[in-house]
Formats: C-alpha cells, sequence, structure tokens
C-alpha cells in the first residue's frame, strides 16, 4: 500500500528540498524571506517525518510531525516575523560577502560533507541521502551565522542547524523518543524568544542590530 | 608517640588561632594574634630540638585521595630549618605587636602573617611531593599577598615579578619531582631515597639542573634574582625580615634535601657548579647592593650575597663527597648550614632595625636619613651588632660561619681532582672579596643612615620606635653575640643535620671554640673577644694616661670659614660608593648624564643636572629581551581573540570540517 513512497523516492525528495530551503538561504536579501525559507525547510522537516511514520507505522513519529510542524513550522515563524517588524530600520540581509560567493562556499561545504561521509551509517535504510543532507544543512546553518551581520540571523541560522540536528538524529535513530523531543522543541521556543528578545536589546542600546558592534566588549 | 611530638600540633593550633582571631571584627585582639604567634614559633621552637636529637618520624598523615595524602615527616633536616625559621619567627612576632599598630589593614596582615609563617613549616615539614608542592605554593601566594600588601602600583609590579619568577621555579620543581616518581615508583620522600639509585645518570643531572633552577629562584641565586630587591622592600619591615631571613631558606632546604638527600651523590661537576654560581652569586649581590641608596633594596642585594655563600658551602660539599672526603664534606656542610642559621639571625636584625627606621624618618631612601643614632639609640646599637654581624667580624656570629667556609674551601686543595683543587679556592677568594665588599657595603648603610647630621626634617624629627619593636631587635643582636662566641652551640645544632648526609662530623668544637678535624686549623672566638677586650681596654687605659696632663678644649667642626655646617656637606652615599663603582665599572657599566646651562658660556652656569646610573645588567640583557620576546609572541597570538562573534563561529565551522574530513 505505501509502495509509493518508495517507487517515487519521496523521501529523497523531500530531503532535497530541505537542502535547498537551506541553501536558498544564501541567496536571500530580505529578513522576510529568511524567515519564510526557515517555515519551508521546517515544513519539509516535518512532512519527512510524517512520511516515514507512514512507511514504519509507529504512533509515536506522527506526534513528533505534528509537535515539529506546530512549533517550528508556525510559532517560531511568526515570532521571528515579529520581530523583523519591530526592527524598522533596514529589512537587508547585510552579508558579509556577496551572494555569489556565499552560494558558491555552500556548494563546497555540501560537496565535503558528501565527499567525506560516503561511507557513512544508515541505521534506518530508507534513504542513502538523509544523513548527508542533515549534516550540510548544520554546516549551512553554521556558515550563515558567520557572514551576517545581523543578529536575527544568527538566530535563524541556529534555528536551521536545529533542524539539521533534528534530522541528523531521525536519519539514524528513527526520531528520539517523544519525551526528548518534546524538551528539545521548548528549548528551541525559549531560545528564540530570549534570543529575539536580546537582538531588539542590542539594537536599542548600540542603535544597530549589527554584532559588529560587540566587539568593544570585549577585555 | 613521645609528648614532644605534640608540641606541633600545639603550635599549629596557636597559628591557627592566631589567622582567625585577626579576621574577627573586635578591634582589641590585634596584640593577642602576635602574641599566639610568638607561642606558636616557641612550641615549634623546641619541637625543632626534639626533632633534631631523635631520627627519622612520620608525624602524621591525611589521605585525601586513593593517590594523594598529606603526610608530614620530621627528621634532623626539617628540625633545623624548623629551628632557624622559629627563632626568626618568635622574634618578629614580638615585633610586629609594635610594628602591625600603624598598619592600614591589621587584620589582614594578622592573618597573612600567621599562614606564611605556618606554611613555611608545612614546606619543611612536607613528607612527600603533594604535601610539598601544596605547601609550597601556599608560602608562595601568601607571600605574594604580602609584598602586594600596600597595594600601589610599585607594589603589585613587584608582585607580579614575584609571582612570575616562583611559579615558573615551581613549574621547574613539579618536572623534577615527576622524573623523580617515574624513576622511583613514589611519591614519598623516603621511599624515593631508598630507591635513588634506580635512577639513570642522565636523569640525575637533570633533576640537578632542574632543582638548582627551580629552588634557586626562591633561594634568589644569580641570575635569578631580580625578584628579591624588588619584593622585599615593597613588604612591611616584618614580611621583609621573614622573608629574607627565612623564607629564601626554604630555597635550601629543597635544594638540600633533593640533591643532597634524595638524589645522593652526584659527579664532581655537580659541586663545581654550584661553587661557581655561590662565587658569583655572592660577589654580584653585593656589589650591587652597594650601589643601592634604598636601605631595603640594598638588604634585599645582600641576601643575594649571603645565598650564595650558603651554596659554596653547599658546593664544596658536593665536591668533597663526591671524592668520598666526607669528614670535609660534613665540614662544609655544617658551616653551610650555620651560615644559614646566622644569616636568618643578622639579616632579620637588620631588616626589623630598617622597619624601625622607615617608622621614624618616613623614607627607604639613605640619602634622607642621617643621625639617627642620636634619635634612635637603640634601634642604631642593633642595626650595628646586624652590620658588624653580617661583615663577618669577631666576636658575632657571621664570622664563624664565614671562617668555617673559607676554611673548607682552602681545603680544597686536598682532593684528588685538578678542577675542584682550581676551582674551591677560587671559590675562596670569591668569599674573601666578598667579605670585604660586605664591610664596605655595612659601613656605607650604618654611617650614611645613622650618622653625621639628619638630612631631611624627619631625619631630624625622628623617634625611637616603641619598646616591643626594641625588644625583638635587642633578642636577635644578643642571639648574634651568643653564636659568635660560642659557636659550638651552633655547631651541635647543624652536626646532626650534616652527620647522616656525609657519614661524618669533621669538626671538634667545645663550647667555645672549634676545631677542623685532622687538621691544625682551629679558631676560639671566645679567645678572640677576651683578646679584643684587653686590647681596647689597654688602648683606653693608654689613652686616658696620656690625657690626663692635658685640658680638653671642646668646639664646633672646622666648616671652611662658611658660617654653619649643613647636611649637604656630608659624604652621600652615592659619593661613599664612588671608588668602588670606578673600580667595579666593567661589571657596573655606570651612564652618567651631565646637562650643564650657561648664562654666559663657559664663565657663568646656570644650572647643573647630574645624573648617574649604574647599567641593571641581568635586567637589560637578559629579562627585557625575553620578556620583550614574550609580548610579541602573546600579541600575534591575541589576534585569534578578536572579539568577533563571526570569527569564533568562523573557529567551529573550520574544525567540525577539518573534524569531518580527518576525524574517521
Amino acid at each position: 500500500m505505501k509502495n509509493w513512497i518508495h517507487v517515487f523516492s519521496v523521501i529523497d525528495f523531500i530531503s532535497a528540498g530541505i537542502l535547498l530551503t537551506a541553501v536558498a538561504m544564501n541567496a536571500l536579501r530580505r529578513l522576510e524571506s529568511c524567515v519564510k525559507a526557515y517555515s519551508l525547510n521546517s515544513w519539509l522537516l516535518s512532512l519527512l517525518v510524517a512520511m516515514t511514520a507512514l512507511v514504519v507505522g509507529e504512533t509515536h513519529l506522527y506526534i513528533a510531525s505534528l509537535v515539529t510542524f506546530l512549533s517550528k513550522g508556525v510559532i517560531i515563524p511568526v515570532f521571528l516575523r515579529r520581530i523583523v517588524k519591530q526592527m524598522k530600520v533596514t529589512h537587508e540581509v547585510e552579508p558579509y560577502i556577496s551572494n555569489a560567493m556565499s552560494l558558491t562556499i555552500s556548494g563546497i561545504l555540501v560537496a565535503i560533507v558528501y565527499g567525506s561521509l560516503k561511507q557513512g551509517i544508515f541505521v534506518t535504510g530508507f534513504s542513502r541521502n538523509v544523513l548527508q543532507i542533515s549534516i550540510a544543512v548544520i554546516f549551512i546553518g553554521l556558515f550563515i551565522m558567520i557572514t551576517r551581520k545581523k543578529a536575527i540571523t544568527q538566530v535563524i541560522g541556529l534555528l536551521f542547524m536545529e533542524n539539521g540536528l533534528f534530522l541528523a538524529g531521525f536519519s539514524l535513530t528513527y526520531g528520539m523518543p517523544t519525551l526528548i523531543e518534546l524538551g528539545v522543541l521548548f528549548d528551541m521556543l525559549m531560545g528564540v524568544i530570549i534570543l529575539g528578545i536580546f537582538a531588539i536589546q542590542i539594537k536599542r542600546v548600540f542603535a544597530s542590530a549589527d554584532l559588529d558592534k560587540l566587539t568593544t566588549l570585549k577585555g | 608517640m613521645d609528648p614532644e611530638s605534640y608540641l606541633y600540633i600545639i603550635g599549629t593550633v596557636f597559628f591557627l588561632s592566631g589567622a582567625i582571631v585577626s579576621l574577627s571584627p573586635v578591634p582589641r585582639t590585634k596584640t593577642f594574634i602576635y602574641l599566639l604567634s610568638f607561642l606558636g614559633a616557641l612550641c615549634f621552637l623546641t619541637f625543632s630540638l626534639h626533632l633534631l636529637f631523635s631520627p627519622p618520624q612520620d608525624l602524621f598523615s591525611i589521605p585525601v585521595s586513593s593517590f594523594f595524602e598529606f603526610a608530614f615527616r620530621g627528621d634532623p633536616l626539617s628540625g633545623f630549618f624548623i629551628l632557624v625559621i622559629s627563632l626568626l619567627a618568635s622574634a618578629v612576632s614580638i615585633y610586629s605587636i609594635g610594628y602591625a599598630k600603624d598598619l592600614k589593614h591589621q587584620g589582614l596582615m594578622g592573618f597573612l602573617f600567621n599562614l606564611f609563617i605556618l606554611s613555611m613549616f608545612a614546606v619543611v615539614l612536607s613528607g612527600n611531593v603533594f604535601t610539598f608542592l601544596v605547601s609550597w605554593e601556599t608560602m608562595s601566594m601568601v607571600s605574594y599577598f604580602l609584598v602586594t600588601f600596600d597595594r600601589d602600583e610599585t607594589s603589585a609590579k613587584a608582585g607580579l615579578i614575584y609571582a612570575v619568577m616562583t611559579h615558573m621555579g615551581t613549574a621547574f620543581i613539579i618536572v623534577l619531582f615527576l622524573i623523580l616518581y617515574k624513576e622511583t615508583g613514589s611519591m614519598n620522600f623516603a621511599e624515593m631515597k631508598t630507591h635513588s639509585a634506580q635512577i639513570p645518570d642522565l636523569l640525575k643531572h637533570v633533576i640537578f639542573v632542574f632543582s638548582m633552577i627551580g629552588f634557586g629562584t626562591k633561594a634568589g641565586i644569580v641570575p635569578l634574582h631580580t625578584w628579591l630587591p624588588r619584593a622585599h622592600p615593597t613588604a612591611p619591615s616584618n614580611i621583609s625580615a621573614l622573608m629574607s631571613g627565612v623564607m629564601i631558606k626554604t630555597g635550601i632546604y629543597g635544594f638540600i634535601r633533593v640533591v643532597l638527600d634524595i638524589t645522593g651523590t652526584g659527579p664532581e661537576w655537580w659541586g663545581i657548579a654550584v661553587i661557581t654560581i655561590g662565587a658569583v652569586s655572592s660577589v654580584l649581590g653585593i656589589l650591587y647592593a652597594l650601589m643601592e641608596h634604598d636601605i631595603k633594596r640594598l638588604l634585599a642585594y645582600s641576601s643575594v650575597e649571603n645565598i650564595g655563600i650558603i651554596l659554596l658551602g653547599i658546593g664544596a660539599s658536593m665536591t668533597f663527597r663526591s671524592h668520598g672526603l666526607f669528614a670535609l664534606s660534613a665540614i662544609a656542610l655544617t658551616a653551610s648550614l650555620c651560615h644559614t642559621l646566622n644569616h636568618a639571625l643578622f639579616k632579620g636584625l637588620l631588616f626589623l632595625g630598617s622597619g624601625s627606621v622607615m617608622h621614624a624618618v618616613h623614607t627607604r631612601n639613605m640619602e634622607e636619613m642621617g643621625g639617627l643614632i642620636k634619635s634612635m639609640p637603640y634601634t642604631g646599637l642593633f642595626f650595628l651588632i646586624g652590620s658588624v654581624s653580617i661583615c663577618a667580624l669577631p666576636p658575632f656570629n657571621g664570622f664563624v660561619s664565614e671562617w668555617m667556609t673559607y676554611q673548607s674551601l682552602l681545603l680544597g686543595f686536598e682532593s684528588p681532582s685538578i678542577v675542584s683543587k682550581i676551582v674551591s679556592p677560587l671559590g675562596g677568594a670569591a668569599l674573601a672579596l666578598t667579605g670585604a665588599l660586605a664591610a664596605a657595603c655595612f659601613v656605607k648603610a650604618f654611617g650614611i643612615s645613622f650618622l653625621g647630621m639628619p638630612r631631611s626634617r624627619h631625619a631630624g624629627e625622628a623617634r625611637e620606635s616603641s619598646p616591643f619593636m626594641t625588644t625583638a631587635m635587642g633578642i636577635l643582636a644578643i642571639l648574634c653575640l651568643l653564636f659568635g662566641i660560642f659557636p659550638g652551640l651552633v655547631i651541635r645544632l647543624a652536626s646532626p643535620v650534616s652527620f647522616p648526609l656525609t657519614g661524618s662530623t669533621g669538626l671538634v668544637s667545645g663550647l667555645g671554640f672549634l676545631r677542623i678535624d685532622g687538621s691544625s686549623t682551629a679558631i676560639s672566638p671566645a679567645a678572640i673577644l677576651i683578646t679584643m677586650a684587653v686590647m681596647l681596654s689597654a688602648t683606653l687605659v693608654f689613652f686616658l694616661a696620656l690625657r690626663r696632663k692635658r685640658k680638653t678644649v671642646y668646639a664646633d667642626s672646622w666648616d671652611c670659614g662658611i658660617p654653619a655646617l649643613t647636611p649637604r656637606m656630608q659624604y652621600t652615599a652615592t659619593a661613599f660608593s664612588k671608588p668602588i663603582r670606578l673600580i667595579f665599572k666593567n661589571i657596573y657599566l655606570p651612564r652618567r648624564d651631565l646637562k650643564v646651562s650657561y648664562l654666559v658660556k663657559p664663565f657663568f652656569v646656570r644650572s647643573i643636572r647630574y645624573s648617574g646610573e649604574i647599567t641593571p645588567f641581568f635586567e637589560r640583557y637578559i629579562y627585557e629581551p625575553a620578556t620583550g620576546f614574550i609580548q610579541r609572541v602573546a600579541g600575534k597570538v591575541r589576534l585569534l581573540q578578536s572579539g568577533s562573534l563571526h570569527l569564533y563561529l568562523g573557529y567551529i565551522l573550520i574544525t567540525l570540517i577539518l573534524l569531518l574530513l580527518f576525524g574517521t
């Protein structure tokens, strides 16, 4: 009955989508688009979990999928959008390097991951690509944190990393116990709220949301 | 367990309660603190006599974990150093009753004072590596806080230099103990000693060199002495007395413990190296002391000199031991131990005296003192006794120990090796030079500070310090005289230490004389004293008889026709040391700067500015390049720490990628 999932390589398609949304982050110029890319990424993530749940037929995976969708796909993006709105002056991303360069480096990162994880471990065995993609998403998230000036983009980069981690854990173990997933999600939510508040406070105190200004704090 | 063994527990309780009482907010207790430390020191003094004349014994141990334990052990060697520390500590405690009254943070001073003395006892009583290092570091840290006690810029800098140097030394000590542990398989000093034969020769050399550097830093050998003239003057004077009198001796203790006791007999070059370092330290120490006008810096440099003299004795002992001349080895070791005790007494006395002087004159600069013997007669007298002792003049104690060191170096002729036949008499020559320069140095220190006319307003208004302070100095002065006239006392205290280390005694001593075994060399300070007294009174009687016929007329000193004598006409400290600066100009590398501005050249001078200084050789040519290099490297490393969040995240990314590529 669930053969179509295997026949059409649905899981590979969805994980490719996850990678693409992450890579797309490098090319986006406006903060709103970044938030949108993140929501899309989260939706795809929850869809992936749902598909796996269909294949395996485990109840806790359905719960995980639903909770992921609600928290990462709805609540966090809404919250992020509100923060972006509060930062009135500019909605530009302001990267340190050009978008072309940024895309190139992301490509190199993905290539490195694929190159070095050729003999990766595939406990689940339902896809040959999910682990590589998850690690690549972690790297891209970190790369975004490095190359973007604004505090809010740091938060989005971190969220991408978390999605990547979730995916990595999921691809290796069919998902962690529900309780741990819930705990991690709650942590994320709190983290985003605190970071959002910080971003706004940084903006208020330094009249800028650039983290460059924070170098004056070092001893 | 003997009843005497409980003495150290009682003593420790006294010190600890002294430390706790000082932290109490009640101001009345301030005298009480030092009374407690005095009693504690007396307990340890008695305990040290017990240790000296009984076999080595384990005192007690507290296990900390399966591997480490606090273990304390006493033997004659630690007993002797406890004797040295407790003798000085008891006198300094009395002194501090009067001295600490005018300090700013009295409670803190009392706390650190008690802890400092207790930590020194712990160092010499440690029975294993762990205990030793903990006590050693406690002592270093407490003394660091005492050096920076004034909380101003100079003391902060001195404290920094002290902390850096002492930790560098500790690093070497830790490494040498680790080598010992690896080779002997034990952390315990006693077991290390029994297994020391297993150590390969090469590692023995490493241990010797490392203990020379590590313990030498604490003792203040040249060229590791640079912290002494900075740290000792900035500490309050009662602490300077303890630091210079006994704390640097813990370095000597560590050296004797590791090299002579644990490692045992070494090759000849060890002794030669120690003699060389001792000779260089003593000559350079006293030469730099001569150029100082800061009375406490002068005393600190003189400590470098005396450590050199102690090392000359130890080095001679090691050389003799390597040739199997155990009797001579014992004489040399006894000499250096005696000098350790004597130096503690007279250097303590001199630092206490300088504290009294500073208390009255509010400066350390000798050029602003003068005439103090009239306003401070007791301090003057005791300072004079200390100066005479340190110059090694009979009948005081410095004479006896330097004479013994001198004799043992000259007896180096008897050794079979040509190298030590040459080096040890050369060390004796260096000691002779040192003695003469020390005399010049302390004629200057005493003469400029205490004689003549007051050179400043404060010096004119000086008052004698409190009876506690003069009593403490008096006790030390009497001990100096006592140990000088009856050297047998000290030798009997030192021979239980040198006997197990060298297997011989080598000295025959009565109460008032001593004779070197198997040679015709002998001396009797008591007889010298009697001779001196007889000659002095004969001269006095002669002059009185001569003068009886004449009438004595009292008048002012001749002032060259200028209306009144002023202090500016006096010999200054700089002028006094000028001849020596000229003779040794290749060592001092003096720089002089003369700036004359004229009204009408060349006859009418508006002003003359003269400034002169000697080149601080070791600072300029060793330490400054070294610190410069470290700072340059550190500046490069600092670029990593840019403060940019993005850069730090970048480090993480690069690390992750590298792990991914090469981790598997």
